[in-house]
């Protein structure tokens, strides 16, 4: 990718060094560091990982009934099902076992609308969808952990930039 | 040990990251304004403010933590040699890739501090942004991707 001269390389891999053992130091430093969350109540990546495997279905359905808008649609729902496949990995990651029913908090589904027979409606049912899948991501980041809020933050990034190809 | 901003830690290495990319995005903008068609000028002059306003608040935001930044490079070495209006805006997409790969970085190794990860999420959507933006400019395709910045 993108290099300064060579030596900068050497300059960046020093930071991400840096960086490490920053990672490494803040359990020692109780009063500058968050606490990992606790693990009560939904994972809160199910809230985002079900709000995108929505989009995927709304985006469909908006690209089958509306050909003009099916290329941006198609490409839409794409970045979210990569973002709804990533979460859930994430998810079966931490949570390898299904929760038994009778403990688990029920967490209604997300039932996206079906696609309006109106293009223009269409349009701004995606882009709200976008605006709402940013802002809930957005959210997520200032408290998740460092890879949680990081994969939130580029899931964020993506779906504005959604946004701004429909508006 | 990272240095505390009022309370805080600072990622030293990741800013210092997007720091370097600021001032790389800073050059590239310089460099491609050469060979851009001037309808795009406008748009161009926004995104070099846009990234210089990044890099002064980065250097900011290091001193602050008691931290030299890291200065710019002489010149940079892109993918190719910019030689047309496409390979500039080629780019100038790569360079907002590369931020927001830096960006994302400083967001991952933050302490979870409202202040520093809203500062590098917006930074990081926006350099996508941008991205996506250059890319229909150009008539690239795949206009998005899915996890900007993302390795």
């Amino acid at each position: 990718m993108f290099q300064a001269r060579p030596s900068r390389r050497r300059a960046l891999a020093a930071g991400v060094t840096t960086a490490a053992l920053f990672l490494a130091g803040p359990t020692a430093l109780a009063g500058c560091t968050a606490s990992a969350p606790a693990p009560e109540g939904p994972d809160p990546l199910e809230a985002p990982a079900r709000r995108a495997e929505s989009d995927v279905a709304l985006a469909a359905a908006v690209a089958q009934a509306h050909s003009t808008l099916a290329a941006t649609a198609r490409a839409l729902a794409a970045d979210r099902a990569a973002h709804a496949a990533t979460l859930r990995a994430e998810l079966h990651r931490v949570h390898p076992d299904p929760v038994p029913t009778s403990t688990a908090q029920p967490v209604p589904p997300v039932v996206p609308p079906p696609a309006s027979p109106d293009a223009a409606a269409a349009r701004t049912a995606l882009t709200e969808a976008m605006r709402a899948a940013q802002d809930e991501a957005a959210a997520l980041v200032i408290t998740l952990p460092g890879y949680r809020a990081a994969l939130l933050a580029s899931v964020a990034a993506c779906c504005a930039t959604h946004t701004a190809l429909l508006t | 040990m990272a240095p505390c901003r009022a309370g805080v830690q600072v990622p030293v290495g990741a800013l210092q990251g997007a720091l370097a990319a600021e001032h790389a995005a800073v050059w590239v903008y310089g460099v491609a304004g050469a060979f851009v068609s001037s309808g795009l000028a406008r748009r161009l002059d926004e995104a070099a403010t846009a990234h210089q306003a990044r890099r002064d608040a980065t250097q900011r935001l290091l001193i602050d933590a008691g931290v030299t930044p890291v200065p710019p490079e002489p010149g940079y070495l892109g993918p190719e040699p910019v030689t047309d209006a496409a390979s500039a805006l080629r780019l100038m997409i790569t360079a907002e890739m590369d931020a927001a790969g830096a960006w994302r970085s400083v967001v991952e190794r933050s302490p979870a501090d409202p202040d520093l990860r809203g500062t590098a999420l917006e930074a990081l959507t926006a350099a996508a942004v941008r991205a996506t933006r250059w890319r229909a400019t150009a008539g690239a395709t795949p206009l998005t991707v899915p996890f900007p910045g993302a390795p």
